[in-house]
């Protein structure tokens, strides 16, 4: 280090900032409650103010949308948005900051929750571990209603004799069953583990941004009232690609939809900034790119697909709010609009977004498969290689979504081999969970389990996706119940099993008691068997040609529906079973040593529960964290000479 | 923590030493010689021949309401059972480590909190089976690319996306339908035919039909289920499609895209029937205008 | 010569400054490019319904297309706040005081903003009069909420001046609001590039709603022609 690049200032020149009276400042009278009250109180407000002005101002459109109240309703809604924010303390930060009022050591010590106990999980807390629990809760909070209604659409497709349900009352709760649990399963690995453990792995004391973390789980818990009040108040009809114009005639409730898509995406957004930068910037010393853990160059890569393409999703949801709260024209052909504008704009982020689900749940069951194994990853820069694929050509895919649309029949051509090609990439993923798993001993615990299941139905659902991205098979298959079944096998199969491994195999870190297994285990494969028979049979009444999202059918497909349903009642069973184990361990499972699966992982070697800045002394790596087995004993070649055989991977 | 690792790295100065690879022959016999080389590989045959069956059921599953009743259909099938039959050894293979794993290779259990230590050999990358690996998937997904493409411009063709109804090898004249959603029916009018319009498709036999398809409302789809043809119905714009349907019978039409509160109940038949029955039914339709 | 160095440290994390300002550049660079994707999709819609003319309404009544120069006029403002701030930056950066520049960047960015605000209010058509206007309410729309972003983040810069906050050790904000107010300078400009040059629509012959033209099977040829509604 030359002293002549080093400029010099005396410390002088840096003014420290004041402590103002106790530290925190103004969020020390924040947390949920007041947030929760200013919310409902703005919301109140512009809900009698802009009925006064926005009703008599609204007019009704060529295509009968009730301009003036559909305003008022996404005023309100953004309005509640609002409210709470302020009112659980967000907006403390930007205020201070730009009145020059910086934090304290001791103002960042109370954000981060010091000396708060419980009561920092109910506050605008920037500690990463605190913001990872919270994601863990409402992740099952968002699981519990999307099953629900899960369970409701197999009742009345069990029930083939009569309706149930009303049709729109049907349409509604598959409309928010499909974006309820898109939301679960996108916070799903990211949130919990993502913020939790992603730090602590990587080595450091913090996330990047440890405010913006916080403002990312509170702009989430904002977003999904919103969403769930729709549905008592005529919900989304329109599935959750909400199809425009079919959205403009939907009740007013469906706003909700709308302004709950624009907030998350800011929430998504932030959030992968925030894991980005983390990543990036905040490795322990000696962590050099080769040792990163694949868990989180895999956080990684989903944070950057969900970076890049999740505005489209966003605007294209602002455009549709503006259609129904301005009456402006942009999906509503009558008037200039176009529909595939709305399905090209939604697309762009629809199918990256399965990978932003798929893609971190497959990257912690390679982390599981080492060290349940005790065998080194398979290949590090085969799995790098996969993600990178997958990130590169999940940009150019979406027109797969758009084949029968009509917009551009000869598009057809290219989006076809794009979309097989992305099964390269993905088999190179499959290979190094293969790989890790060959001629090693099992321990048969748990998440290496979901290991197994994850690439069972990854297998299954990738080719039948092979399947769909070929035009003239989609042109068979497209909005059939056949694309339910091959998206439930990616997203839930692979993407929520492996969630669920993954989340047993931290959850001892993460809340101190180790995971009771005999429970959680009858709960994890009951919902196994339920899912294979529920979604196996989904094939089959989708071969036979049942149309998606129907709430009445054909006497033919009867029996492939009578074993679906039957099905989804026993994954019922099973999560629920699961969850109860989830929530006993929670409360009173056995005190969990700090390295239960002797893992050389970071956030293994720190202590449980883990303490407020994660090390005492920050740790220094030597090696990537995958340093097991013994030497192979079938290899004869070079097993003298072992030092020549690890370079390559060290 | 990993300790720090002292092995000496490779001199990238000295000449590379010999390795004494047998030749891929010789590593071939050595491997296979592996008791569980051996059992996945037969494992992987067994389950490859359970599975291959399953394109029969696909295709059972596919022809359970009267199809394939159009040339299109027919590719279709032909695209399924051929996808299913190539995939099926990458399945299998998949299939055979992970079950071979669980009972081949050993496992051991947990003694209360104290983690098993179980010792599994270190392989850290294998250039053999990376290389076959990533060979076999890019191979297969070529093929099913390259067989996608033929596929698909033969059913454009059929479908007259490409090809001119008057170059079609059955250079019949078409019969042009103007296919009409809105929710939550189907109105089919036949501008040739005096512009008359029907709630049900009707269509001769051995000639190609071809559909101008909107819609006046919502997006809806017009999946035509047995002839296998599928369009959205747009509304602002005019979409194209068509069929040589092969088959005499009555089909079904649905809309495959959800459309409000009735989407389900919006479906009606396709008639396909002899070119006379076709002469008289128009002749009867001739004249009254449903619309 | 030994050299006394007292790199100046961040007073929350305890880092120097200069580790937390190129962490909190590339949290930047990652927002810009989150907000480039939006803005794409905002020109998207703009080109799409200009290039389709569904249902032949596109145009607004009577062709009433918005003034050019206004669009210029706003442009330019982004363009010269950008400049002020950055301008601003190096002077805080060598030691000199740039609450001056700062502040007149403030003025100018209000300006603008107020300009924005009154060419929304003015256009001589209504957000309901078809595409057109639609897409053009929303690139202004899109344009005003970076000016308004830009002026509020340069309202906080002039304070953070001022306190000394923002000093030659440590002029990094400066920096990142600068690297911000650019991105928005030149997503302001692509809405005006769009929005003057891409008025009348090229496709003349759009179908009228609900409706078939009568073209005979053999005509309709190609994939690709299929592909517009002109077919």
């Amino acid at each position: 280090m030359s002293t002549a690049t080093v400029s010099i200032h005396e410390q002088a020149d840096v003014p420290q900032p004041v402590q103002h009276g106790a530290p925190g400042g103004f969020v020390r009278h924040c947390n949920i409650l007041t947030g929760i009250a200013a919310g409902l109180v703005l919301a109140v407000v512009t809900y009698f103010v802009g009925s006064l002005w926005l009703v008599p101002w609204g007019t009704t459109t060529a295509n009968y949308v009730q301009v003036g109240n559909d305003a008022l309703w996404a005023a309100t809604f953004i309005a509640w948005v609002i409210g709470f924010m302020a009112g659980i303390g967000a907006f403390a930060g930007p205020i201070r900051w730009s009145l020059g009022r910086d934090l304290t050591h001791a103002d960042a010590e109370y954000l981060a929750g010091k000396d708060l106990g419980r009561a920092r999980y109910w506050k605008y807390t920037t500690d990463h571990k605190v913001v990872g629990l919270q994601y863990l809760v409402m992740a099952l909070v968002l699981f519990g209603v999307g099953g629900l209604l899960a369970m409701m659409i197999r009742t009345e497709l069990g029930v083939t004799w009569k309706e149930v349900f009303s049709p729109d009352f049907y349409n509604a709760i598959i409309g928010t069953h499909g974006i309820v649990m898109i939301i679960a399963m996108i916070i799903a690995v990211a949130g919990p583990l993502g913020n939790f453990i992603l730090p602590i792995m990587i080595g450091a004391r913090d996330m990047a941004f440890p405010r913006l973390n916080a403002l990312s789980f509170w702009l989430l818990f904002a977003a999904v009232p919103p969403l769930l009040i729709s549905l008592a108040m005529g919900g989304i009809r329109d599935g959750w690609s909400v199809y425009q114009p079919l959205s403009a005639q939907a009740p007013t409730g469906a706003i909700g939809y709308q302004v709950t898509i624009i907030v998350f995406a800011f929430s998504t957004g932030i959030a992968a900034v925030n894991l980005i930068t983390t990543t990036v910037t905040m490795r322990a010393r000696g962590m050099t790119w080769n040792r990163v853990p694949v868990f989180a160059i895999g956080i990684i890569a989903s944070s950057i697909m969900g970076l890049i393409w999740f505005p489209m999703f966003q605007y294209s949801q602002v455009l549709a709010l503006s259609d129904r709260a301005f009456g402006s024209s942009f999906f509503n052909p009558v008037n200039g609009g176009s529909v595939w504008l709305y399905e090209n704009l939604f697309w762009l982020l629809g199918h990256p977004e399965v990978y932003v689900v798929v893609i971190p749940a497959t990257a912690a069951m390679m982390e599981i498969a080492v060290v349940f194994m005790r065998k080194p990853l398979f290949s590090y820069k085969i799995a790098v290689a996969g993600f990178a694929g997958v990130v590169g050509i999940s940009a150019i895919v979406w027109v797969h979504h758009m084949y029968m649309t009509g917009w551009a029949p000869a598009a057809n051509y290219p989006f076809m081999l794009s979309t097989e090609l992305i099964s390269i990439p993905f088999g190179f993923l499959v290979l190094v969970l293969l790989g890790t798993i060959w001629r090693g001993k099992a321990w048969t615990s748990l998440p290496m389990m979901a290991v197994y299941v994850l690439l069972w139905n990854k297998v299954v659902g990738g080719i039948t996706g092979v399947y769909l991205s070929d035009t003239p098979v989609d042109q068979y298959m497209h909005g059939s119940m056949f694309v339910v079944a091959h998206f439930h096998f990616m997203l839930m199969g692979a993407g929520l099993f492996g969630a669920m491994g993954a989340i047993v195999y931290w959850f001892p870190k993460m809340t101190a008691r180790m995971f009771d297994e005999r429970i959680g285990s009858i709960g994890f494969w009951t919902a196994f068997f339920g899912f294979q028979l529920t979604f196996m049979s989904m094939f089959v009444a989708g071969l036979q040609g049942q149309p998606r999202r129907v709430l009445q059918f054909d006497n033919a497909f009867n029996i492939s529906n009578w074993l679906s349903t039957i099905g989804a009642y026993i994954i019922g069973i099973g999560m629920l079973i699961f969850l109860a184990a989830v929530i006993t361990s929670w409360r009173s499972g056995v005190k969990a040593p700090a390295n239960p699966w002797a893992s050389t992982s970071l956030e293994w070697q720190t202590q449980t529960p883990v303490p407020l800045e994660n090390f005492p002394v920050l740790p220094v790596v030597t090696s990537d964290p995958y340093d097991y087995g013994v030497p192979d004993p079938y290899d004869t070649a070079s097993s003298k000479d072992q030092a020549k055989q690890t370079v390559g991977a060290r | 923590m990993s300790t720090v690792d002292q092995r000496p790295l490779a001199d990238p100065e000295q000449p590379e030493e010999p390795t004494n690879r047998p030749a891929p022959r010789d590593r071939f016999r050595e491997w296979i010689a592996r008791p569980y080389a051996r059992r996945i590989v037969i494992l992987t045959v067994i389950l490859t021949l359970l599975i291959v069956p399953v394109a029969f059921l696909v295709l059972h599953f596919m022809n359970l309401s009267g199809g394939p009743a159009s040339p299109v259909m027919y590719e279709i099938e032909k695209t399924m059972f051929v996808f299913t039959v190539v995939s099926a050894p990458l399945m299998a293979v998949t299939l055979a480590i992970l079950l071979y794993s669980l009972v081949g290779w050993g496992r051991v259990k947990a003694k209360g909190l104290e983690p098993p230590m179980q010792e599994s050999p270190a392989i850290r990358g294998n250039s053999t089976a990376t290389v076959l690996w990533i060979s076999a998937t890019s191979v297969l997904a070529f093929f099913l690319v390259v067989w996608g493409i033929t596929e698909l411009a033969t059913i454009t063709a059929y479908s007259y996306g490409s090809t001119a109804a008057d170059q079609q090898p059955n250079s019949q004249k078409a019969v042009v339908v103007n296919v009409t959603g809105q929710q939550w029916v189907w109105t089919f009018e036949y501008p040739d035919e005096q512009g008359i319009t029907s709630p049900t498709l009707v269509v001769p036999v051995n000639r190609p039909v071809y559909f101008n398809v909107t819609s006046l409302d919502v997006v809806h789809n017009f999946w035509a289920v047995e002839l296998g043809i599928k369009i959205d119905a747009n509304p602002g714009a005019v979409t194209n499609t068509g069929v040589t349907p092969t088959k005499l019978g009555t089909f079904n039409i649905r809309c495959a895209e959800l459309c409000g509160l009735h989407h389900a109940y919006m479906e009606t038949t396709v008639k396909v029937v002899t070119p006379e029955e076709y002469q008289a039914w128009v002749r009867e339709m001739g004249g009254k205008r449903m619309a | 010569m030994t050299v006394t160095r007292d790199i100046p440290l961040s007073p929350t994390t305890g880092e120097p400054v200069s580790v937390v300002a190129r962490r909190n550049r590339l949290g930047v660079w990652l927002c810009i490019i989150s907000d480039v994707t939006g803005v794409v999709a905002l020109l998207i819609a703009y080109a799409y319904l200009w290039a389709l003319n569904v249902n032949g309404a596109w145009a607004p009544p009577k062709d009433a297309f918005a003034d050019p120069v206004t669009f210029w006029v706003v442009a330019l403002g982004g363009i010269v706040t950008a400049a002020l701030i950055w301008f601003g930056y190096r002077t805080v950066a060598r030691g000199g005081r740039g609450v001056a520049i700062l502040a007149l960047a403030v003025l100018v960015v209000l300006a603008t903003f107020i300009l924005q605000i009154v060419q929304l209010s003015t256009f001589p058509f209504d957000i309901q009069d078809g595409g057109y206007a639609s897409a053009t309410f929303w690139l202004c729309i899109g344009a005003a909420f970076h000016l308004s972003l830009v002026l509020t983040l340069v309202i906080g810069v002039v304070g953070r001046t001022r306190a000394g906050l923002i000093n030659a050790a440590n002029p990094y904000h400066a920096r990142l609001v600068a690297m911000y107010a650019t991105w928005a300078a030149i997503a302001i400009f692509l809405g005006a590039l769009f929005a003057t040059t891409m008025t009348v629509s090229p496709n003349t012959q759009s179908p009228p709603f609900g409706e078939f033209q009568q073209v005979p099977a053999s005509a309709s040829a190609s994939p690709a022609a299929s592909a517009s509604p002109a077919s």
